[in-house]
Protein backbone atom coordinates (compact mmCIF):
# COMPACT_ATOMS: atom_id res chain seq x y z
CA UNK A 1 0.00 0.00 0.00
CA UNK A 2 2.78 2.41 0.87
CA UNK A 3 4.41 2.68 -2.58
CA UNK A 4 1.01 3.00 -4.24
CA UNK A 5 -0.10 5.90 -2.05
CA UNK A 6 3.29 7.56 -2.28
CA UNK A 7 2.99 7.58 -6.06
CA UNK A 8 -0.70 8.35 -6.16
CA UNK A 9 -1.89 11.92 -6.69
CA UNK A 10 -5.00 11.27 -4.58
CA UNK A 11 -3.69 12.33 -1.12
CA UNK A 12 -2.50 15.66 -2.52
CA UNK A 13 -5.79 16.09 -4.36
CA UNK A 14 -7.89 15.39 -1.26
CA UNK A 15 -5.82 17.76 0.88
CA UNK A 16 -6.08 20.40 -1.84
CA UNK A 17 -9.86 20.17 -1.94
CA UNK A 18 -10.13 20.22 1.87
CA UNK A 19 -7.88 23.29 2.03
CA UNK A 20 -9.84 24.91 -0.78
CA UNK A 21 -13.19 24.59 0.99
CA UNK A 22 -11.68 25.51 4.36
CA UNK A 23 -9.87 28.64 3.20
CA UNK A 24 -12.80 29.77 1.06
CA UNK A 25 -14.96 29.73 4.17
CA UNK A 26 -12.24 31.40 6.20
CA UNK A 27 -12.09 34.19 3.62
CA UNK A 28 -15.86 34.66 3.51
CA UNK A 29 -16.10 34.62 7.31
CA UNK A 30 -13.07 36.85 7.65
CA UNK A 31 -14.54 39.23 5.08
CA UNK A 32 -17.57 39.64 7.34
CA UNK A 33 -15.63 39.84 10.58
CA UNK A 34 -12.95 42.16 9.21
CA UNK A 35 -15.71 44.77 8.91
CA UNK A 36 -16.41 44.38 12.62
CA UNK A 37 -12.67 44.46 13.33
CA UNK A 38 -12.34 47.57 11.19
CA UNK A 39 -15.08 49.30 13.14
CA UNK A 40 -13.51 48.22 16.43
CA UNK A 41 -10.07 49.47 15.32
CA UNK A 42 -11.64 52.72 14.13
CA UNK A 43 -13.36 53.11 17.48
CA UNK A 44 -10.14 52.38 19.30
CA UNK A 45 -8.20 54.94 17.24
CA UNK A 46 -10.91 57.54 17.79
CA UNK A 47 -11.30 56.71 21.49
CA UNK A 48 -14.83 55.31 21.18
CA UNK A 49 -16.38 51.99 22.13
CA UNK A 50 -17.47 50.72 18.74
CA UNK A 51 -20.25 48.23 17.97
CA UNK A 52 -21.21 46.36 21.16
CA UNK A 53 -25.01 45.92 21.02
CA UNK A 54 -25.54 42.85 18.83
CA UNK A 55 -24.36 39.87 20.81
CA UNK A 56 -21.48 39.82 23.30
CA UNK A 57 -18.88 42.47 22.32
CA UNK A 58 -20.85 43.01 19.12
CA UNK A 59 -19.74 39.66 17.79
CA UNK A 60 -23.04 38.98 16.03
CA UNK A 61 -22.96 42.32 14.22
CA UNK A 62 -21.59 40.91 10.90
CA UNK A 63 -24.35 38.28 10.82
CA UNK A 64 -27.02 40.91 11.42
CA UNK A 65 -25.48 43.11 8.73
CA UNK A 66 -25.30 40.22 6.28
CA UNK A 67 -28.94 39.24 6.85
CA UNK A 68 -30.05 42.83 6.52
CA UNK A 69 -28.15 43.31 3.27
CA UNK A 70 -29.52 40.05 1.88
CA UNK A 71 -33.18 41.07 2.25
CA UNK A 72 -32.70 44.65 1.10
CA UNK A 73 -34.11 45.80 -2.19
CA UNK A 74 -31.87 44.89 -5.13
CA UNK A 75 -32.39 48.11 -7.04
CA UNK A 76 -31.25 48.75 -10.60
CA UNK A 77 -31.70 52.38 -11.62
CA UNK A 78 -32.94 53.35 -15.05
CA UNK A 79 -30.28 54.30 -17.58
CA UNK A 80 -27.65 51.81 -16.40
CA UNK A 81 -26.05 49.21 -18.62
CA UNK A 82 -27.91 46.29 -17.05
CA UNK A 83 -25.58 43.45 -18.01
CA UNK A 84 -22.43 45.18 -16.86
CA UNK A 85 -24.18 46.61 -13.80
CA UNK A 86 -25.04 43.10 -12.62
CA UNK A 87 -21.72 41.58 -13.66
CA UNK A 88 -19.48 44.19 -12.02
CA UNK A 89 -19.81 42.94 -8.40
CA UNK A 90 -19.12 39.40 -9.59
CA UNK A 91 -16.04 40.60 -11.45
CA UNK A 92 -14.94 42.27 -8.26
CA UNK A 93 -15.35 39.30 -5.94
CA UNK A 94 -14.27 36.38 -8.18
CA UNK A 95 -10.59 37.42 -8.62
CA UNK A 96 -10.30 38.07 -4.89
CA UNK A 97 -11.68 34.62 -4.13
CA UNK A 98 -9.51 32.56 -6.47
CA UNK A 99 -6.19 34.23 -5.68
CA UNK A 100 -5.34 32.30 -2.52
CA UNK A 101 -4.86 29.01 -4.37
CA UNK A 102 -1.08 29.22 -4.35
CA UNK A 103 -0.54 30.45 -0.78
CA UNK A 104 1.26 27.75 1.27
CA UNK A 105 -0.60 27.58 4.58
CA UNK A 106 1.80 25.07 6.10
CA UNK A 107 4.71 22.89 5.08
CA UNK A 108 4.91 19.31 3.94
CA UNK A 109 2.63 16.90 5.82
CA UNK A 110 4.58 13.67 6.13
CA UNK A 111 3.04 10.43 7.34
CA UNK A 112 4.26 6.91 6.81
CA UNK A 113 2.28 6.50 3.60
CA UNK A 114 2.22 9.93 1.96
CA UNK A 115 3.63 13.44 2.00
CA UNK A 116 1.50 16.31 0.78
CA UNK A 117 1.74 20.10 0.59
CA UNK A 118 -0.84 22.01 2.63
CA UNK A 119 -1.89 24.30 -0.19
CA UNK A 120 -4.58 24.32 -2.82
CA UNK A 121 -2.52 24.17 -5.99
CA UNK A 122 1.16 23.36 -6.19
CA UNK A 123 1.59 24.91 -9.64
CA UNK A 124 4.95 25.88 -11.06
CA UNK A 125 3.96 29.40 -12.13
CA UNK A 126 2.76 30.05 -8.56
CA UNK A 127 3.46 33.69 -7.90
CA UNK A 128 2.45 34.82 -11.41
CA UNK A 129 -0.96 33.18 -10.95
CA UNK A 130 -1.70 35.31 -7.90
CA UNK A 131 -0.47 38.52 -9.52
CA UNK A 132 -2.57 37.77 -12.62
CA UNK A 133 -5.77 37.07 -10.71
CA UNK A 134 -5.27 40.01 -8.36
CA UNK A 135 -4.91 42.46 -11.24
CA UNK A 136 -8.20 41.24 -12.73
CA UNK A 137 -9.88 43.01 -9.82
CA UNK A 138 -9.68 46.31 -11.68
CA UNK A 139 -12.41 45.14 -14.07
CA UNK A 140 -15.08 45.11 -11.36
CA UNK A 141 -14.27 48.69 -10.43
CA UNK A 142 -14.11 50.00 -13.99
CA UNK A 143 -17.25 48.19 -15.16
CA UNK A 144 -19.17 49.23 -12.04
CA UNK A 145 -18.20 52.84 -12.59
CA UNK A 146 -19.03 52.78 -16.28
CA UNK A 147 -22.31 50.87 -16.04
CA UNK A 148 -23.83 53.02 -13.30
CA UNK A 149 -24.32 56.06 -15.56
CA UNK A 150 -23.65 58.24 -12.56
CA UNK A 151 -21.03 60.96 -12.55
CA UNK A 152 -19.68 60.04 -9.12
CA UNK A 153 -19.36 56.38 -10.09
CA UNK A 154 -17.74 57.28 -13.37
CA UNK A 155 -15.09 59.51 -11.80
CA UNK A 156 -14.47 56.95 -9.07
CA UNK A 157 -14.02 54.16 -11.60
CA UNK A 158 -11.63 56.26 -13.68
CA UNK A 159 -9.53 57.20 -10.68
CA UNK A 160 -9.46 53.63 -9.38
CA UNK A 161 -8.37 52.20 -12.72
CA UNK A 162 -5.57 54.75 -13.11
CA UNK A 163 -4.45 54.10 -9.55
CA UNK A 164 -4.57 50.31 -9.78
CA UNK A 165 -2.62 50.08 -13.02
CA UNK A 166 -0.05 52.60 -11.81
CA UNK A 167 0.70 50.68 -8.63
CA UNK A 168 0.85 47.36 -10.39
CA UNK A 169 4.21 48.27 -11.94
CA UNK A 170 6.24 48.87 -8.74
CA UNK A 171 4.47 45.83 -7.25
CA UNK A 172 5.67 43.64 -10.13
CA UNK A 173 9.19 45.06 -9.93
CA UNK A 174 9.40 44.51 -6.16
CA UNK A 175 8.15 40.98 -6.72
CA UNK A 176 10.88 40.47 -9.32
CA UNK A 177 13.51 41.39 -6.72
CA UNK A 178 12.18 38.59 -4.51
CA UNK A 179 12.11 36.13 -7.40
CA UNK A 180 15.71 37.05 -8.25
CA UNK A 181 16.70 36.43 -4.63
CA UNK A 182 14.82 33.13 -4.43
CA UNK A 183 15.39 31.92 -7.98
CA UNK A 184 11.98 30.30 -8.18
CA UNK A 185 8.33 31.16 -8.78
CA UNK A 186 6.94 28.42 -6.52
CA UNK A 187 5.72 29.92 -3.24
CA UNK A 188 6.45 26.91 -1.05
CA UNK A 189 10.06 26.99 -2.26
CA UNK A 190 10.26 30.72 -1.56
CA UNK A 191 9.11 29.98 2.01
CA UNK A 192 11.53 27.06 2.34
CA UNK A 193 14.42 29.32 1.32
CA UNK A 194 13.44 31.89 3.92
CA UNK A 195 13.34 29.18 6.59
CA UNK A 196 16.80 28.08 5.55
CA UNK A 197 18.12 31.62 5.47
CA UNK A 198 16.69 35.00 6.41
CA UNK A 199 13.26 36.47 5.79
CA UNK A 200 13.18 38.45 2.56
CA UNK A 201 11.95 41.36 4.65
CA UNK A 202 15.47 41.43 6.09
CA UNK A 203 17.17 40.67 2.79
CA UNK A 204 15.11 43.09 0.69
CA UNK A 205 13.72 45.74 3.06
CA UNK A 206 13.11 48.33 0.35
CA UNK A 207 11.24 45.83 -1.83
CA UNK A 208 9.08 44.88 1.17
CA UNK A 209 8.14 48.51 1.85
CA UNK A 210 7.32 49.18 -1.82
CA UNK A 211 5.31 45.97 -2.03
CA UNK A 212 3.27 46.76 1.07
CA UNK A 213 2.43 50.27 -0.15
CA UNK A 214 1.36 48.79 -3.49
CA UNK A 215 -0.83 46.25 -1.70
CA UNK A 216 -2.68 49.09 0.04
CA UNK A 217 -3.08 50.91 -3.28
CA UNK A 218 -4.23 47.80 -5.15
CA UNK A 219 -6.88 47.06 -2.53
CA UNK A 220 -8.06 50.70 -2.69
CA UNK A 221 -7.36 51.17 0.99
CA UNK A 222 -6.61 54.43 2.70
CA UNK A 223 -4.44 56.43 2.26
CA UNK A 224 -5.09 55.40 -1.34
CA UNK A 225 -8.90 55.22 -1.27
CA UNK A 226 -9.43 58.07 -3.71
CA UNK A 227 -11.84 55.98 -5.73
CA UNK A 228 -14.36 56.07 -2.91
CA UNK A 229 -13.43 59.37 -1.33
CA UNK A 230 -16.66 60.12 0.51
CA UNK A 231 -16.16 63.85 0.67
CA UNK A 232 -15.77 64.21 -3.09
CA UNK A 233 -17.44 61.24 -4.72
CA UNK A 234 -20.16 60.06 -2.30
CA UNK A 235 -19.47 56.32 -2.64
CA UNK A 236 -17.19 56.23 -5.66
CA UNK A 237 -17.90 53.46 -8.11
CA UNK A 238 -20.52 51.78 -5.90
CA UNK A 239 -22.71 54.84 -5.42
CA UNK A 240 -25.61 53.27 -7.32
CA UNK A 241 -25.27 49.80 -5.82
CA UNK A 242 -27.45 48.41 -3.09
CA UNK A 243 -28.20 45.19 -1.28
CA UNK A 244 -26.00 42.14 -1.96
CA UNK A 245 -24.33 43.74 -4.98
CA UNK A 246 -22.89 46.38 -2.71
CA UNK A 247 -21.92 43.71 -0.17
CA UNK A 248 -20.09 41.76 -2.86
CA UNK A 249 -17.91 44.80 -3.61
CA UNK A 250 -16.99 45.03 0.04
CA UNK A 251 -16.47 41.30 0.38
CA UNK A 252 -14.13 41.54 -2.61
CA UNK A 253 -12.21 44.37 -0.96
CA UNK A 254 -11.73 42.54 2.33
CA UNK A 255 -10.91 39.25 0.60
CA UNK A 256 -8.35 41.21 -1.41
CA UNK A 257 -6.78 42.50 1.80
CA UNK A 258 -6.71 39.00 3.29
CA UNK A 259 -5.12 37.41 0.21
CA UNK A 260 -2.71 40.32 -0.19
CA UNK A 261 -1.58 39.99 3.43
CA UNK A 262 -1.16 36.23 2.95
CA UNK A 263 0.92 36.95 -0.15
CA UNK A 264 3.08 39.40 1.78
CA UNK A 265 3.56 36.86 4.56
CA UNK A 266 4.61 34.25 2.01
CA UNK A 267 7.00 36.50 0.14
CA UNK A 268 8.58 38.61 2.84
CA UNK A 269 7.79 37.16 6.27
CA UNK A 270 8.78 33.58 5.60
CA UNK A 271 5.37 31.94 5.90
CA UNK A 272 5.49 29.96 9.15
CA UNK A 273 9.10 30.88 9.86
CA UNK A 274 9.70 32.11 13.40
CA UNK A 275 13.27 33.35 13.15
CA UNK A 276 13.86 36.26 10.77
CA UNK A 277 17.63 35.67 10.75
CA UNK A 278 19.96 32.74 10.33
CA UNK A 279 19.81 29.84 12.71
CA UNK A 280 17.11 27.68 14.28
CA UNK A 281 13.68 27.58 12.72
CA UNK A 282 10.60 25.38 12.44
CA UNK A 283 11.18 22.41 10.13
CA UNK A 284 9.42 22.37 6.76
CA UNK A 285 8.08 18.82 6.94
CA UNK A 286 6.46 17.00 9.82
CA UNK A 287 3.40 15.47 11.39
CA UNK A 288 -0.07 16.82 12.00
CA UNK A 289 0.81 18.76 15.18
CA UNK A 290 3.57 20.66 13.41
CA UNK A 291 1.28 21.39 10.43
CA UNK A 292 -1.40 22.85 12.69
CA UNK A 293 1.25 24.91 14.47
CA UNK A 294 2.51 26.27 11.16
CA UNK A 295 -0.99 27.17 10.02
CA UNK A 296 -1.60 29.03 13.28
CA UNK A 297 1.61 31.02 12.80
CA UNK A 298 0.71 31.94 9.21
CA UNK A 299 -2.78 33.01 10.22
CA UNK A 300 -1.40 35.03 13.14
CA UNK A 301 0.95 36.91 10.84
CA UNK A 302 -1.87 37.59 8.38
CA UNK A 303 -4.02 38.90 11.22
CA UNK A 304 -1.26 41.25 12.37
CA UNK A 305 -0.84 42.60 8.84
CA UNK A 306 -4.59 43.14 8.46
CA UNK A 307 -4.70 45.04 11.76
CA UNK A 308 -1.74 47.13 10.57
CA UNK A 309 -3.65 47.90 7.36
CA UNK A 310 -6.62 49.06 9.38
CA UNK A 311 -4.59 51.19 11.78
CA UNK A 312 -2.92 52.80 8.73
CA UNK A 313 -6.35 53.53 7.29
CA UNK A 314 -7.59 55.32 10.38
CA UNK A 315 -4.34 57.14 11.01
CA UNK A 316 -3.21 58.64 7.71
CA UNK A 317 -5.05 61.27 5.68
CA UNK A 318 -5.93 60.62 2.06
CA UNK A 319 -3.62 61.55 -0.82
CA UNK A 320 -4.53 64.04 -3.48
CA UNK A 321 -4.76 62.51 -6.95
CA UNK A 322 -1.71 64.26 -8.43
CA UNK A 323 0.31 63.35 -5.33
CA UNK A 324 -0.80 59.74 -5.69
CA UNK A 325 0.28 59.60 -9.31
CA UNK A 326 3.57 61.30 -8.54
CA UNK A 327 4.31 58.83 -5.76
CA UNK A 328 3.79 55.93 -8.15
CA UNK A 329 5.42 57.20 -11.32
CA UNK A 330 8.11 59.53 -10.08
CA UNK A 331 8.89 57.81 -6.81
CA UNK A 332 8.26 54.12 -6.57
CA UNK A 333 8.79 53.05 -10.18
CA UNK A 334 12.32 54.53 -10.45
CA UNK A 335 13.15 53.21 -6.97
CA UNK A 336 12.00 49.69 -7.78
CA UNK A 337 13.70 49.73 -11.20
CA UNK A 338 17.05 50.71 -9.67
CA UNK A 339 16.53 48.16 -6.90
CA UNK A 340 15.91 45.48 -9.53
CA UNK A 341 19.10 46.41 -11.39
CA UNK A 342 21.19 46.45 -8.20
CA UNK A 343 19.66 43.13 -7.12
CA UNK A 344 20.53 41.52 -10.46
CA UNK A 345 24.10 42.79 -10.17
CA UNK A 346 24.39 41.49 -6.59
CA UNK A 347 23.04 38.14 -7.80
CA UNK A 348 25.61 38.22 -10.59
CA UNK A 349 28.45 38.78 -8.14
CA UNK A 350 27.01 36.01 -5.99
CA UNK A 351 26.60 37.85 -2.67
CA UNK A 352 23.25 36.18 -2.05
CA UNK A 353 23.73 36.31 1.71
CA UNK A 354 24.25 40.07 1.65
CA UNK A 355 21.22 40.96 -0.41
CA UNK A 356 20.30 43.79 1.97
CA UNK A 357 23.24 45.64 0.41
CA UNK A 358 21.02 46.12 -2.66
CA UNK A 359 18.54 48.25 -0.70
CA UNK A 360 21.35 50.29 0.84
CA UNK A 361 23.02 50.84 -2.55
CA UNK A 362 19.68 51.90 -4.05
CA UNK A 363 19.06 54.45 -1.29
CA UNK A 364 22.64 55.72 -1.63
CA UNK A 365 22.20 56.02 -5.41
CA UNK A 366 19.11 58.19 -5.01
CA UNK A 367 20.83 60.32 -2.39
CA UNK A 368 23.68 60.76 -4.87
CA UNK A 369 21.60 61.75 -7.90
CA UNK A 370 19.09 63.77 -5.93
CA UNK A 371 20.49 67.18 -7.04
CA UNK A 372 20.22 66.12 -10.71
CA UNK A 373 16.55 65.13 -10.50
CA UNK A 374 13.98 67.57 -11.89
CA UNK A 375 12.70 69.55 -8.94
CA UNK A 376 9.41 71.24 -8.48
CA UNK A 377 9.19 74.42 -6.46
CA UNK A 378 6.64 73.04 -4.00
CA UNK A 379 5.15 69.72 -5.04
CA UNK A 380 2.50 69.84 -2.32
CA UNK A 381 1.31 73.37 -2.94
CA UNK A 382 -2.38 74.03 -3.08
CA UNK A 383 -3.75 73.60 -6.59
CA UNK A 384 -6.77 75.75 -7.27
CA UNK A 385 -9.51 74.41 -9.48
CA UNK A 386 -9.72 77.61 -11.45
CA UNK A 387 -6.55 78.13 -13.39
CA UNK A 388 -5.39 74.52 -13.38
CA UNK A 389 -4.52 72.98 -16.72
CA UNK A 390 -7.70 70.91 -16.96
CA UNK A 391 -10.21 73.26 -15.53
CA UNK A 392 -12.99 74.18 -17.92
CA UNK A 393 -13.13 77.52 -16.19
CA UNK A 394 -10.51 80.03 -17.08
CA UNK A 395 -8.27 81.92 -14.72
CA UNK A 396 -8.67 85.15 -16.69
CA UNK A 397 -12.17 86.42 -17.07
CA UNK A 398 -13.06 86.93 -20.70
CA UNK A 399 -10.81 84.30 -22.29
CA UNK A 400 -12.40 81.00 -23.33
CA UNK A 401 -9.49 78.55 -23.20
CA UNK A 402 -7.85 77.32 -20.03
CA UNK A 403 -4.37 78.63 -19.51
CA UNK A 404 -1.65 76.28 -20.69
CA UNK A 405 1.16 75.79 -18.25
CA UNK B 1 -7.41 5.66 -12.07
CA UNK B 2 -9.06 8.96 -12.76
CA UNK B 3 -6.05 11.00 -11.86
CA UNK B 4 -2.84 10.46 -13.74
CA UNK B 5 0.23 11.74 -11.94
CA UNK B 6 1.48 14.73 -13.87
CA UNK B 7 2.03 18.45 -13.39
CA UNK B 8 -1.40 19.42 -14.68
CA UNK B 9 -3.05 17.61 -11.72
CA UNK B 10 -2.41 20.70 -9.64
CA UNK B 11 -4.73 22.72 -11.84
CA UNK B 12 -7.80 20.59 -11.03
CA UNK B 13 -8.32 22.23 -7.59
CA UNK B 14 -7.89 25.62 -9.27
CA UNK B 15 -10.72 24.68 -11.63
CA UNK B 16 -12.95 23.62 -8.71
CA UNK B 17 -12.10 26.84 -6.91
CA UNK B 18 -12.99 28.87 -9.99
CA UNK B 19 -16.36 27.11 -10.26
CA UNK B 20 -17.12 27.79 -6.59
CA UNK B 21 -15.99 31.40 -6.89
CA UNK B 22 -18.23 31.93 -9.94
CA UNK B 23 -21.18 30.20 -8.27
CA UNK B 24 -20.98 32.29 -5.09
CA UNK B 25 -21.86 35.72 -6.57
CA UNK B 26 -24.45 34.18 -8.92
CA UNK B 27 -26.30 32.52 -6.02
CA UNK B 28 -26.07 35.69 -3.96
CA UNK B 29 -27.35 37.92 -6.74
CA UNK B 30 -30.26 35.62 -7.58
CA UNK B 31 -31.13 35.11 -3.91
CA UNK B 32 -31.16 38.77 -3.04
CA UNK B 33 -33.23 39.70 -6.09
CA UNK B 34 -35.83 37.10 -5.07
CA UNK B 35 -35.91 38.01 -1.37
CA UNK B 36 -35.86 41.78 -1.46
CA UNK B 37 -38.81 44.06 -2.13
CA UNK B 38 -39.08 45.84 -5.45
CA UNK B 39 -40.76 49.20 -5.91
CA UNK B 40 -39.99 51.55 -8.71
CA UNK B 41 -40.73 55.17 -9.42
CA UNK B 42 -39.64 57.98 -11.68
CA UNK B 43 -37.61 59.78 -9.03
CA UNK B 44 -36.20 56.56 -7.62
CA UNK B 45 -35.03 55.37 -11.02
CA UNK B 46 -32.93 58.46 -11.59
CA UNK B 47 -29.19 58.44 -11.02
CA UNK B 48 -28.01 59.89 -7.71
CA UNK B 49 -26.70 63.38 -8.09
CA UNK B 50 -26.84 64.79 -4.58
CA UNK B 51 -30.59 65.23 -4.78
CA UNK B 52 -30.69 67.27 -7.95
CA UNK B 53 -32.28 66.16 -11.18
CA UNK B 54 -29.45 64.48 -13.12
CA UNK B 55 -28.05 66.68 -15.84
CA UNK B 56 -27.25 64.72 -18.98
CA UNK B 57 -25.59 61.32 -19.12
CA UNK B 58 -22.41 60.55 -17.21
CA UNK B 59 -20.70 58.92 -20.15
CA UNK B 60 -19.03 61.91 -21.69
CA UNK B 61 -15.57 62.63 -22.92
CA UNK B 62 -12.97 62.51 -20.20
CA UNK B 63 -9.41 63.58 -19.79
CA UNK B 64 -6.98 62.17 -22.35
CA UNK B 65 -4.28 61.68 -19.71
CA UNK B 66 -6.00 58.53 -18.55
CA UNK B 67 -5.37 57.03 -21.98
CA UNK B 68 -1.76 58.19 -22.04
CA UNK B 69 -1.25 56.74 -18.57
CA UNK B 70 -2.73 53.41 -19.68
CA UNK B 71 -0.37 53.28 -22.66
CA UNK B 72 2.65 54.03 -20.47
CA UNK B 73 1.46 51.32 -18.10
CA UNK B 74 1.29 48.87 -20.99
CA UNK B 75 4.95 49.50 -21.90
CA UNK B 76 6.06 48.65 -18.38
CA UNK B 77 3.69 45.78 -17.78
CA UNK B 78 4.79 43.95 -20.92
CA UNK B 79 8.39 44.54 -19.91
CA UNK B 80 7.77 43.04 -16.46
CA UNK B 81 6.13 39.98 -18.00
CA UNK B 82 9.29 39.40 -20.04
CA UNK B 83 11.38 39.79 -16.91
CA UNK B 84 9.71 36.94 -14.95
CA UNK B 85 11.17 34.04 -17.01
CA UNK B 86 14.46 35.90 -17.12
CA UNK B 87 14.59 36.24 -13.33
CA UNK B 88 14.02 32.51 -12.84
CA UNK B 89 16.52 31.25 -15.40
CA UNK B 90 19.12 33.90 -14.59
CA UNK B 91 19.68 32.66 -11.04
CA UNK B 92 20.16 29.09 -12.25
CA UNK B 93 23.03 29.94 -14.61
CA UNK B 94 26.59 29.08 -13.77
CA UNK B 95 28.33 32.38 -12.93
CA UNK B 96 31.64 31.04 -14.23
CA UNK B 97 30.37 30.10 -17.69
CA UNK B 98 30.00 33.62 -19.02
CA UNK B 99 26.34 33.03 -19.81
CA UNK B 100 25.33 34.95 -16.71
CA UNK B 101 27.11 38.10 -17.85
CA UNK B 102 25.52 37.72 -21.29
CA UNK B 103 22.08 37.44 -19.68
CA UNK B 104 22.76 40.42 -17.45
CA UNK B 105 23.96 42.54 -20.37
CA UNK B 106 20.94 41.67 -22.47
CA UNK B 107 18.48 42.50 -19.76
CA UNK B 108 20.29 45.74 -18.96
CA UNK B 109 19.88 46.73 -22.61
CA UNK B 110 16.22 45.66 -22.53
CA UNK B 111 15.49 47.71 -19.43
CA UNK B 112 17.46 50.64 -20.88
CA UNK B 113 15.12 50.78 -23.90
CA UNK B 114 12.06 51.21 -21.69
CA UNK B 115 13.89 53.58 -19.36
CA UNK B 116 14.45 55.85 -22.38
CA UNK B 117 10.70 55.74 -23.08
CA UNK B 118 10.07 56.44 -19.40
CA UNK B 119 12.36 59.47 -19.36
CA UNK B 120 10.69 60.75 -22.54
CA UNK B 121 7.26 60.39 -20.93
CA UNK B 122 8.47 62.14 -17.79
CA UNK B 123 9.90 65.07 -19.76
CA UNK B 124 6.67 65.27 -21.76
CA UNK B 125 4.79 65.72 -18.49
CA UNK B 126 2.74 62.51 -18.58
CA UNK B 127 3.10 62.13 -14.82
CA UNK B 128 2.14 65.71 -14.01
CA UNK B 129 -1.48 65.95 -12.85
CA UNK B 130 -2.37 69.38 -11.69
Amino acid sequence: MTPFLAQSPWPQFCVSVVMLVLILHVILGAGAYFILLERKVCAWVQDRVGPNRVGPLGLLQPIADGLKLFVKEDFIPAGVDRTLFILAPAFSVIPAMIGFAIIPWAGLWETTSWSVYIMVADINIGVIYLVATASLGVYGVVLGGWASNNKYSFLGGLRASAQMISYEIPMGLALLCVILTAGTLMPQQIVAQQIEGQWYMVQQPLAAIIFYICLLAEANRAPFDLAEAEQELVGGWHTEYSSMKWALFFLGEYAHIFVGSAFFVTLFMGGWSLNPFWGWDLPVAGGLALILCQMAIVMGKIFLLVVLTMVVRWTLPRFRFDQLMRLAWEGMIPASLVLLLVTSVVTFIGWLHYMWLASLVTLFFFWLIRPALPQQADPNRRVGLIGSRFSPASSEPGSDTATER
Amino acid sequence: MLLIANDLNAYIPVGILLLMAVAFPIINLIGTSLLGPSRRGKEKDAAYESGMTPIDTARKRFNVRFYILAMTFLVFDVEIIFLYPWAVSYTQLDPQSGEASLFLGRILFFIATSVIAYIYAWRKGVFRWE
